[in-house]
């Protein structure tokens, strides 16, 4: 008899399973709208109804720009809610990201347990595309309880915990790490997928983030404004020219704030 | 279709328990005796017609409750009601049967078949053990359903075997035959039906058996069989007394689950829905009833929807005392459209859940607490967006904004950032006092986050942080 060498791809299919690859094929996800993410979610994209762990430390580091492709698909009749964020989510910022803001619902509980309740009621009531919660101490009963609400409601819970929530167990289907790396790029750390671990930390170039690192600060520098100015004074009622007459007539050219040559005063807005 | 409720006084009594301990309906007059048993009482030896001190001996734990006809007689008004959502044709057939006539619902339904899964389904959230079966004249339905041998739905058109093949005690059911009749029919050596129908009409009919001719031809369609219809009430009224008193509100809610199944029968039969509702919750003993008005702000005949509802008003309501029974209590049924079934998509569903979150949230954490964000036409920062009411949106072409704001800015050290661009000069708000004069720059901050931070244009000119790119 003689012993044959074969390799493992010739086998019949399924009868192996290689710890690089996923058990099963998931479901596939919503694309997350950044490539290098969707290939390395199982399912190709953020799980549908799931809970979403997103651990990070540092507020201002893209957290936001993450889900703002997810956010901008949100239309109507469905819901975006925003349960307990930690600021005022910025109006003026969401309208020129694109995101709908007559269907963002910004919820501000008083009380630990009523942000558990509005977020489960806002997963199970199936009107809501996703579902954003700003709370760190959850145990494991209420991340079992919103995980529950996430899959029968068939709606996603972006769940943003402060990072040392990562030594706590998490029935969550997806545990990212949020942190920024040196040149500012956002880094994702997959701490948990249904599928192989993941080792390496992920980097994602966010839109509109890339900009150039300029000289560190100077007091001296700082005191001469740069690029641009804008000089506004608002009055409601009243057309651009008028208002630039009537700024010219009542308060005058500045001489303490001298304009740039060529720029002429501006009506923002 | 006949649906049979087997024993609907100990029904009435049973469809709030959970458990299954032997019970027994008792009749005091004219003397003791057992009237109904339930299932446990029964395999313990209990029978129908027992003197109760003979069923105490066989198990001395043996519940026992009254007999009280009209709670029957009241679970078959309710299964009548409920039934109005399949076909206008409901009559109750005392003492445990509610007919339908169904033939013009099929295509509806999508089938015989279909309609008996989806009863069978209903009646088991309504709580209630039932019969179900099908046959073109009611007579012949309810005889063959109560004896379990109503014919294949797919054959039910040759009934006339299954229907000869029944025994003859079969014939007194709903049709006035006596038991001096039966007992004539057994003597002179009548097995089943097909024997009794080649019996010599007139012959019979001298020996007092007017009646059996007259079944016959009732069961097997020769002549017709009008019914009078169940006329469904005007207000709803269904009462589920406790088996054992309790405070729990899960079980109450599981109770009333089954209340509303009633309920929303009722309405879908009316094609109708209700803003408002009032369950009562009785006591034992003289303690005063609580009452419970539940307002659905839209009228609305989904159960599931009313049971949410209730649930939140239930949830604060303080039970003084254990429950004794549940009352639900409807009025006005405000004329609801039937919703056109979309061929797509969900989205008249998602925009009433959608609707119904909103209400809900609002009604338990205060209208405060539940926001909604908008544009204002104004160049400072934090007037610009906040918490109002959605208006129409403004174009705004300012420059970089961040996403996170902060309510209150921030004094920040200035040589912790790396100024990144900028500045961006504000002023604005002389009108109103509160005027602002800034420098708004991007800068990284020690730990890599972007922040959007501003200089005081004043004395003393100081730094603050006012936001997050986040």
């Amino acid at each position: 008899m003689s012993v044959q060498a074969i390799s493992l791809e010739q086998l019949p299919a399924g009868q192996i399973w290689r710890g690089a690859r996923f058990a099963a094929p998931p479901a596939a996800g919503r694309p997350s709208g950044f490539a290098a993410l969707d290939a390395v979610l199982p399912g190709g994209g953020w799980p549908r109804g799931a809970l979403i762990e997103l651990l990070g430390e540092e507020p201002g580091i893209g957290e936001l720009s993450l889900l703002l492709p997810q956010m901008r698909q949100v239309c109507a009749p469905h819901w975006l809610v925003w349960v307990a964020p930690p600021w005022t989510p910025y109006a003026p910022a969401l309208a020129q990201a694109g995101v709908p803001l007559d269907r963002l619902l910004w919820i501000a509980p008083e009380r630990p347990q009523e942000v558990r309740w509005a977020t489960r009621q806002a997963l199970l009531s199936g009107s809501c595309s996703l579902v954003l919660a700003w709370q760190s101490e959850l145990d494991m009963a209420a991340l079992r309880r919103l995980q529950l609400a996430a899959e029968q409601g068939g709606t996603p819970l972006f769940l943003f915990r402060r990072r040392r929530a990562a030594l706590q167990p998490s029935p969550a289907t997806l545990r990212l790490q949020l942190e920024v790396g040196d040149d500012g790029e956002l880094s994702v750390r997959v701490l948990k997928r249904r599928g192989p671990l993941l080792a390496a930390p992920l980097r994602l170039a966010l839109p509109d983030r890339g900009r150039p690192a300029s000289t560190r600060f100077e007091a001296a520098a700082a005191a001469t404004p740069r690029r641009h100015r804008t000089r506004a004074r608002f009055r409601p009622g009243l057309s651009a020219e008028a208002l630039a007459a009537l700024q010219h007539a009542v308060v005058g050219p500045d001489p303490a704030r001298t304009r740039p040559a060529g720029e002429a005063a501006r009506i923002d807005g | 279709m006949a649906l049979i409720l087997p024993e609907p006084a100990l029904q009435a009594k049973l469809r709030g328990s959970t458990d299954d301990a032997p019970l027994a309906l008792v009749d005091r007059h004219p003397r003791t005796v057992v009237v109904a048993a339930n299932r446990s009482a029964l395999a313990a030896g209990v029978f129908p017609g027992q003197p109760l001190a003979g069923a105490l001996a066989m198990t001395p734990a043996l519940r026992l409750a009254d007999h009280d006809p009209a709670q029957g007689v009241a679970l078959l008004d309710e299964v009548a009601c409920w039934a109005g959502r399949f076909t206008p044709s409901v009559s109750v057939d005392p003492p445990d049967c509610v007919l339908l006539e169904v033939a013009a619902s099929l295509r509806l339904f999508g089938g015989l078949t279909a309609l008996m899964d989806r009863i069978r389904r209903g009646l088991d959230e309504l709580g209630v053990e039932h019969l179900c079966g099908s046959a073109p004249t009611p007579l012949a339905a309810r005889w063959l359903t109560r004896a379990d041998k109503a014919p294949p739905v797919a054959e039910s058109r040759q009934f006339g075997a299954a229907l000869d093949a029944l025994p003859v005690a079969a014939l007194a059911d709903g049709s006035g035959v006596d038991d001096g009749v039966l007992a004539l029919l057994h003597a002179i050596g009548c097995r089943n039906l097909a024997e009794v129908a080649a019996l010599p009409r007139d012959a019979l009919a001298r020996r007092q058996g007017t009646r059996v001719g007259d079944a016959l031809d009732r069961a097997f369609g020769r002549r017709p069989d009008p019914r009078p219809m169940h006329v469904s009430p005007s207000r709803y009224h269904a009462r589920l007394p406790l088996p054992t008193p309790s405070d729990r509100r899960d079980t109450l809610l599981f109770l009333l689950r089954r209340l509303l199944a009633g309920l929303g029968g009722w309405l879908a039969a009316r094609h109708a829905g209700v803003d408002r509702l009032q369950i009562v919750l009785e006591h034992e003993g003289r303690r005063p009833e609580t009452a419970l008005e539940v307002l659905a702000g839209a009228p609305c005949r989904d159960e599931q929807r009313l049971l949410l509802l209730i649930r939140e008003h239930l949830e604060r309501l303080p039970i003084a005392a254990e429950v004794d029974a549940l009352r639900l209590e409807a009025a006005a049924p405000v004329p609801l459209p039937a919703l056109p079934g979309d061929f797509f998509d969900d989205r008249q569903a998602v925009r009433e859940n959608a609707e119904l979150l909103l209400a809900r949230l609002r009604s338990r954490l205060g209208p405060a607490a539940v926001r909604r964000l908008r544009v204002r036409p104004d160049h400072r920062p934090e007037h610009a967006g906040g918490p109002d009411e959605p208006g129409p949106q403004v174009e705004s072409t300012v420059g970089a904004r961040p996403l996170w704001l902060l309510p209150r800015p921030e004094p920040i050290d200035p040589t912790r950032l790396t100024l990144l661009d900028g500045p961006e000069r504000i002023e604005s708000g002389w009108w109103d006092e509160r005027e602002v004069c800034r420098d708004y720059y991007l800068a990284r901050g020690r730990g890599g986050s972007l922040l959007w931070v501003y200089r005081e244009l004043r004395p003393p000119r100081g730094w603050y942080l006012h936001g997050y790119f986040g």
